[in-house]
């Protein structure tokens, strides 16, 4: 049987780099590179850098 | 007390005291020869080693005793921790102190509760690098050349 087709899109988690373990999902193209950006952590109530999670089989 | 005084005192206790004393009649009815026999701990059985529970559960050994207590016969009923004498004992030794908070206990706690510590610390020094570490993301083309993705 054929495998069904890999969608086009991706959801990724981008984690706080405050360590809070507060984290944002967001999508993007699968072929993009990974996401990176400055958002706000209410846990420590600052903007912080948000990286993109290594995305692994379990 | 004479043994009219005894079937007297049965005669008025509700049956739910007098079932228990059937059944475990008191020390001073029984004669010198028999073993005491026990209902409220926990035994040990002596061949097989394992443990039994008692007879009458903790609840239902307060339960007793209480209504002994109405009635004014708790004298008449076997040791059991539930017992009015004991528990004022305990009173004196313990005070009103919480359980686990003695000398030498601690309380152990959540488990978030126990390594929170450890994580604000954690988070602390993530924060202390931070401006260093958005630097360091910018000059590398905002995360073109970033290497060290968490995991």
């Amino acid at each position: 049987m054929a495998k069904k087709a890999k969608s086009r899109t991706i959801a990724v988690r981008l984690v706080s780099m405050a360590l809070t373990g507060y984290y944002k999902t967001l999508i993007r193209p699968r072929t993009h590179r990974p996401l990176s950006m400055l958002k706000y952590d209410p846990v420590v109530r600052k903007k912080v850098l948000f990286l993109e999670q290594k995305r692994g089989g379990r | 007390m004479s043994s009219r005084q005894y079937i007297k005192l049965a005669g008025s206790l509700p049956p739910r005291l007098t079932r228990f004393f059937a059944r475990y009649p008191p020390q001073a009815l029984l004669s010198q020869s028999t073993p005491p026999t026990s209902s409220t701990p926990a035994q040990k059985h002596p061949v097989t080693g394992k443990w039994h529970d008692p007879v009458f559960s903790l609840r239902r050994q307060a339960e007793l005793v209480k209504l002994a207590r109405q009635h004014g016969v708790e004298e008449l009923l076997p040791y059991t921790v539930k017992g009015t004498e004991e528990r004022l004992r305990r009173r004196a030794e313990n005070g009103l102190r919480v359980k686990g908070t003695g000398v030498g206990q601690r309380v152990k706690g959540k488990e978030s509760e126990r390594t929170l510590k450890g994580r604000l610390e954690k988070r602390r020094q993530a924060m202390l690098e931070m401006p260093q570490m958005i630097q360091t993301w910018k000059e590398r083309g905002h995360g073109r050349g970033w290497k060290k993705w968490p995991k």
